[in-house]
């Protein structure tokens, strides 16, 4: 029965965390440290670092495992599904209203012309999106070597041009790179281990 | 529209990729094969993303709003909120292999993949949407306030939704 109060508390701080995280990603996840690290101390800044690791392969949204492996680490997994729900109720709940009461004005005049000012803007920072997401593994493949940093460039050009050329599923395309990487860095490493 | 066909979608997508927008080249591909999305549905669900809160992985939920009501944001609730689960194994597998040259190796595979295609997915947005002078000034100027980090994105697209009603 101790249980109780611990999911209660778990729900009542990811609730806070999904209300507030306005602005992306980064706020979300900083928002998660500060409450679970230095507020409740459910876990230590090595353990909150090691989960953020083991989500970037796990499937689905980073964030999302991030919460699962919290909860978990407090309440076992009816606490992953506390935290989860915690979470995503708010978060949700206002995104599907903002998107319905985008929908029901979306052919007014002055939301089609505020639309043509969006869209664009949602592309320019798309592209720094993406290339935050392209910096780290690039600036790591150029520091283990030039075969590292060959093959990760052969993905970063072929992934694209594969999707668009050979007009190949996309799920296809991006396991492939994986699988290249991975088989490219697994001996890529066991050369140089061996000189 | 069969809602098992995009509940399967959705999930599909969110299972073979990670990170929030892992999933846009998937999706992108599949509901424009289905006739269910326009690119200037993605772009609207992606802005819409970055002004609610919670994680940018939510523009899925307005995806699916656009492209089915109600039902289809429940859908991709559900969708969305499954794959997370499989961390818990990912814990028990990375504890042991975690460090592994092909784990690494495949991690970053993916990420460059993502990201590299992510370029495909806004290039036809854009040119979907009409490619002007007006157009490309915002791009840039939406690329340049992004990247100095000074100004929030939902600022810097409130700031384009502004300058799209003088302009347009």
């Amino acid at each position: 029965m101790a249980q109780l109060p611990r999911l209660r508390d778990l729900f009542r701080a990811w609730v806070g965390i999904g209300l507030q995280s306005f602005g992306g990603g980064a706020t979300t996840l900083y928002l998660m440290r500060r409450v679970t690290v230095e507020e409740q101390h459910w876990l230590n800044d090595e353990e909150f670092a090691l989960y953020w690791g083991i989500v970037q392969i796990a499937p689905g949204i980073n964030l999302l495992g991030q919460t699962v492996l919290i909860g978990w680490r407090v309440a076992g997994v009816l606490g992953a599904i506390v935290a989860l729900i915690g979470l995503l109720l708010p978060s949700i709940a206002i995104t599907i209203l903002i998107t319905a009461a985008y929908a029901t004005i979306r052919t007014q005049p002055l939301v089609v012309a505020a639309l043509h000012g969006i869209i664009p803007a949602t592309v320019g920072v798309g592209v720094i999106l993406a290339i935050q997401m392209l910096n780290p593994p690039l600036v790591a493949s150029s520091r283990e070597g030039w075969g590292q940093l060959g093959v990760s460039v052969a993905v970063l050009v072929g992934a694209p041009l594969l999707l668009v050329l050979l007009n190949l599923p996309a799920i296809m395309v991006l396991w492939g790179a994986g699988i290249c990487c991975a088989v490219g860095f697994w001996l890529l490493n066991r050369r140089g281990g061996a000189q | 529209m069969n809602p098992w066909l995009l509940f399967w979608l959705l999930l599909k997508a969110s299972l073979f990729s990670t990170s929030g927008t892992g999933n846009l080249p998937i999706l992108h591909t599949d509901l424009i094969a289905q006739g269910w999305a326009t690119d200037h549905n993605f772009a609207e669900a992606l802005a819409i993303g970055q002004i609610s809160p919670g994680p940018t992985g939510l523009w899925v939920i307005s995806l699916a709003y656009l492209v089915d009501g109600v039902r289809g944001s429940l859908l991709a609730l559900v969708a969305i909120a499954i794959p997370p689960f499989t961390a818990l194994g990912v814990h028990a597998v990375y504890t042991r292999y975690g460090s592994h040259p092909a784990v690494q190796g495949f991690v970053r595979g993916l990420t460059l993949a993502v990201a590299s295609m992510f370029f495909v997915v806004l290039t036809q947005i854009m040119y979907q949407s009409g490619i002007d002078i007006r157009s490309v000034a915002i791009v840039l100027g939406a690329l340049g306030l992004t990247y100095t980090r000074k100004i929030p994105v939902p600022v810097i697209l409130v700031g384009a939704a502004i300058v799209g009603m003088c302009l347009y």
